[in-house]
């Protein structure tokens, strides 16, 4: 906003700036902003910094009655370090979080190219499927996909036989991890893909038309208007959306722990779980600590990426 | 190069609505026409039905000697300017302007040798590596331009690529695409919205409205000899002055009764239409160009207007002034460009009209003078009523021939 | 009705007489056939999508003998209510859906007036720590809710909260304020400053300007924002479940556990009991997403 050069001498203007009106003024935002930092800082902030003091303790049943552990440094971490299985769910959630990412994005990016090009009635009834499936409660879709895929009655199992990929009668979708797995990650995909598909359909909508046109007569077929012109636009939307989904995807624990009634075997441990089960099953506080510090740092890079986006695209001011 | 063709071309919407109606067009190998009429008059669909932007409702669209309605965009060999250039945000210059090479698999060689040429034509040279964010608005339509005259096809179709820059720039830009055009002779069909464009940049000139085309000429003729109502209002500027005035005859000659005044046409006018016959003793419509009225001379016999002056705007090498006259101004909203009466002062009313005049920079007349107004009547215009078709000289012919 | 009689037009004599119909019939087939196509894929699509939803709802309003069936009956006839009846009677249903109820709306309540202030701040002044604020409230998403529970349990069990809903909404907050604060700042965002400056020329104070003149024009936003935090607050698993250890005090979601046990599940009155608790979710979220704006890739949380 433009401000008329003021005639006033300069002094009374710099005797202006101390006036109380002035001062409170200031404080305001710190006054508003108060409840929120207190209350983020209790419960995320407190309980972040004993994560990690705790990862440098021994903690068990006894320390948790007496509400006091043994400082034990990086005792912790060299014990999950050498552990072999604690690899193998790194690795497992990695791998675990690789698929699931890929697959929703594709799929997603796919369902949303599809919905730019339906006739009105049937992109209301595919949105409207798409929020329905959004809308839907993990612990609700979880249970809904035991059942589908439920070793007697299952519909999936059913239906896979008569269309002859083998025979799923009584067969049991956990008994193997992979096969297990396959069934958590299509819960997952499932779950996700509407968010995926209904934001990447809204940024394709704000993709200029006329960039579009203007490829096409430049002698772009559709699939070169996808690659030259529509992707490079819709770069941001796809680092916010693949960023978030590592997050999420990574940090995973609802979904294998519902599935497999809250008794997840060793194979199927993702690092959420890992130290879910090391901290209460166990009562290793302190180990399930470190791994959780570990899950942590590994999210970092992530979170980075998409903070630094979203500063990019202008959300962050 | 190639002509275009459009034969009976519609569009319509649901609902019925037809955006253009019936467009029968040619533009001929290395022509330059511009499509001009006020928004809504269709012209940028009939351009992207042309382009293969639009689907064709009816009739026909041919490139060269093809005919093709059913060809997409990409097929037709055509290149075109967007009103907001549309360059890739995300591309260099450089590879915006090899964009179209690259997707017609022209060979590396080539494509770099057509970008550099026409980067030097346009003055892109130093601007090859930067994107579109950092060039000014007359930068980026010269790119929008370049991107367009590469791939060298066989016709430009232009839309409103002007509008976005500022007055100075716009006249410099107009010179030079004309300029490209002529060295290029490229067949280009090119839409605009403003009249001056079109006067000054097309060899021929279509105006359209309401989805239909209401002439199609040289702008001088368009301008000598509009074809009806909405023609003669909607070029020029200022706009044509219209009367609504009473035919009558007077002994041997035909006179004009406007307001209280008489104004006797000249016997050659009378003799080059013969339809005004027909309108004896009716209303008709007058038109009279701002040009064919002067400050009145010496000479008690010549047809003049009296009125009062209301405003003398100061050209500089020119005046107009606005004078307030006995008479019937044309209340036919439906027949005109509106657009362009409302430079008309006063609000109609019954019985007075403002006329613009074009006076000498040096005229003494001052508002609120009383002035008489000498009337070249060798250049009235006369229109229907009823239709707004002009009562043409029967000579005028229609249509211009091809510039070949 | 227009009386502009066109000029006669210009002769271009139509050289070869391919009828204009003609071209016209032959434009529209070839994308017919293409329309067709893309919209039986969009259907087949929205079967799959849906499909798991649908059988929820269906299985819950078949009859016990065509659930425990190895051929699957597509639709629910005939239809009975037994499942719900029976879902609805078991132990504590009623009772965690007090507690969800109880829960949910202080965790709205309490959590968009902290957010609504924090927005305001946010949104509307320039102060230090402002981006640090920012990125803080981005970080969060960092944390793995799993990860956290491990010294939230420790900490609550030192003040003697554990198995309380007052935790159970302190720790709720966790996820659920940094998402409501980021949502309601960029609503503020969306409306210009100059309506407050105009009304505090006017004479109001700043405060009167956000409360007369902000407040009401984000509402809407206030709206969707706590739809959502009743979303994510109904849906939320694993803290109840952690936290929470008896029958009486436990949250809806956690109830739905209940169903398995040692014999089996009953999967009838499981799916009656899931399509309950998925309810007013579902409701309330069709009712917001439209609204919400996308841009917002923040914070819609999933699950």
């Amino acid at each position: 906003m433009a401000v008329a050069e003021s005639e006033f001498p300069l002094v009374s203007r710099r005797r202006r700036r101390l006036s109380g009106r002035r001062v409170a003024s200031a404080l305001a935002p710190y006054a508003l902003l108060a409840p929120a930092a207190a209350i983020i800082g209790a419960v995320l902030g407190y309980p972040l910094y004993l994560l990690v003091r705790l990862s440098f303790e021994k903690y068990g049943l006894f320390e948790l009655v007496r509400h006091h552990g043994t400082w034990v440094g990086l005792g912790n971490y060299r014990k999950i370090f050498h552990d072999s299985q604690f690899w193998h769910v790194v690795l497992r959630t990695v791998v675990f979080t690789a698929v699931n990412v890929t697959l929703t994005m594709v799929l997603g990016t796919a369902i949303a190219l599809l919905i730019a090009r339906l006739g009105r009635f049937m992109r209301l009834l595919l949105t409207t499927a798409l929020v329905l499936v959004w809308a839907t409660p993990v612990v609700v879709a979880v249970n809904i996909w035991r059942w589908m895929v439920d070793y007697e009655f299952g519909v999936a199992n059913w239906t896979l036989t008569k269309l002859h990929f083998g025979n799923f009668v009584h067969h049991d979708w956990f008994a193997s991890s992979l096969s297990g797995f396959g069934v958590i990650t299509a819960v997952i995909v499932w779950g996700a893909i509407p968010f995926v598909a209904i934001t990447v359909y809204a940024g394709l909508s704000q993709v200029p038309q006329e960039l579009i046109e203007a490829a096409q007569i430049d002698g772009a077929r559709a699939w070169n208007v996808f690659r030259e012109v529509t992707l490079p636009l819709l770069k941001p939307i796809f680092i916010i959306l693949a960023s978030l989904s590592i997050i999420w995807d990574f940090q995973v624990f609802n979904q294998v722990w519902i599935m497999l009634g809250e008794r997840p075997s060793p194979d199927y441990y993702l690092m959420s779980i890992y130290a879910f089960v090391e901290s209460f099953r166990i009562n290793e506080y302190g180990l399930g600590s470190a791994i959780a510090v570990v899950m942590v740092a590994m999210m970092m890079v992530a979170t980075l990426v998409y903070i630094r986006q979203m500063v990019k695209t202008g959300e962050v001011r | 190069m190639a002509a275009i063709q459009l034969v009976h071309v519609s569009k319509e919407y649901g609902g019925g609505a037809l955006a253009v109606n019936d467009l029968n067009l040619e533009i001929a190998e290395g022509e330059f026409v511009v499509l001009v009429g006020p928004s809504g008059c269709g012209k940028t669909t009939a351009l992207r039905m042309v382009a293969g932007l639009e689907e064709i409702t009816d009739g026909e669209i041919r490139i060269g000697d093809r005919v093709v309605n059913d060809l997409a965009p990409r097929d037709r060999d055509i290149a075109m300017v967007f009103q907001n250039y549309a360059l890739y945000p995300h591309k260099t210059v450089y590879e915006n302007l090899v964009f179209g090479l690259r997707m017609r698999k022209v060979p590396k060689e080539e494509r770099r040798r057509r970008v550099e040429e026409i980067a030097r034509i346009l003055g892109l040279e130093d601007m090859l590596q930067r994107r579109p964010a950092q060039l000014s608005g007359g930068q980026r339509q010269r790119v929008a331009m370049g991107r367009a005259i590469v791939r060298e096809p066989q016709a430009f179709l232009m839309d409103e690529p002007l509008s976005n820059l500022d007055a100075k720039l716009r006249v410099q830009m107009r010179a030079e695409i004309a300029r490209i055009q002529q060295t290029l002779a490229v067949t280009t069909l090119y839409v605009t919205h403003d009249q001056v464009e079109a006067m000054t940049m097309g060899h021929r000139v279509a105006v359209m409205r309401g989805g239909v085309l209401q002439q199609v000429d040289t702008p001088q003729r368009l301008y000598d000899s509009p074809g009806n109502l909405f023609v003669a209002s909607f070029v020029g500027s200022p706009a044509m002055n219209l009367l609504e005035v009473v035919l009558e005859r007077d002994g041997g000659t035909l006179v004009c009764r406007v307001g209280d005044t008489d104004l006797e046409l000249p016997a050659d006018t009378v003799g080059r239409r013969p339809a005004l016959e027909r309108f004896v003793g009716r209303h008709i419509a007058v038109g009279i160009r701002p040009e064919a009225l002067s400050e009145a001379g010496e000479d008690p016999d010549a047809p003049r207007l009296r009125g009062r002056v209301l405003l003398v705007e100061a050209l500089g090498a020119e005046s107009l002034a606005h004078v307030e006259v006995t008479g019937t101004p044309l209340d036919r909203p439906e027949l005109v460009d509106v657009a362009a009466s409302q430079t008309h002062l006063l609000p109609v009313g019954e019985r007075t009209a403002t006329l613009l005049a074009r006076l000498e920079h040096d005229t003494g007349v001052r508002p609120g003078h009383i002035v008489d107004l000498a009337v070249d009547t060798r250049r009235l215009h006369f229109f229907d009523l009823e239709s707004g078709v002009a009562i043409a000289a029967a000579a005028a012919p229609v249509t211009a021939a091809a510039v070949g | 009705m227009s009386s502009v009689a066109p000029i006669a037009p210009v002769p271009v004599a139509p050289t070869t007489a391919r009828p204009a119909a003609v071209a016209r019939r032959r434009l529209r087939r070839g994308h017919v056939a293409r329309r067709v196509g893309i919209n039986l894929l969009g259907l087949a699509v929205f079967t799959v999508m849906i499909f798991p939803v649908y059988w929820m709802v269906a299985t819950a309003f078949k009859p016990g003998r065509n659930i425990q069936d190895y051929k699957p009956h597509w639709f629910p006839a005939p239809a009975t209510l037994s499942n719900f009846t029976n879902a609805v009677h078991r132990p504590y249903f009623w009772t965690d859906v007090k507690n969800s109820l109880i829960i949910v709306s202080f965790v709205v309540v309490l959590s968009l007036t902290v957010a609504f202030l924090a927005a305001l701040a946010l949104s509307r002044f320039r102060f230090y720590g402002r981006t640090a604020f920012i990125f803080l409230i981005l970080g969060t998403l960092m944390v793995p809710l799993a990860a956290l529970i491990i010294p939230l349990y420790i900490t609550l069990s030192r003040v003697h909260l554990i198995n309380t809903l007052t935790g159970v909404i302190a720790m709720y907050m966790t996820f659920v304020l940094p998402f409501s604060v980021w949502t309601l700042q960029g609503f503020m965002r969306g409306v210009p400053r100059e309506l407050e400056e105009a009304a505090m020329v006017d004479g109001s104070t700043r405060f009167g300007a956000f409360v007369r003149i902000l407040l009401p024009l984000v509402a809407p936003g206030l709206v969707a924002t706590s739809i959502f935090a009743f979303i994510q607050a109904w849906n939320e698993f694993i803290i109840a479940y952690v936290f929470l250890h008896d029958g009486s005090k436990q949250t809806i979601t956690v109830w739905l556990a209940s169903f398995t046990n040692l014999h089996g599940t009953d999967w009838g009155p499981l799916m009656a009991g899931a399509t309950l608790t998925a309810l007013p979710v579902v409701v309330f979220f069709v009712l917001i997403q439209r609204r919400i704006a996308f841009g917002l890739t923040a914070g819609a949380v999933r699950g």
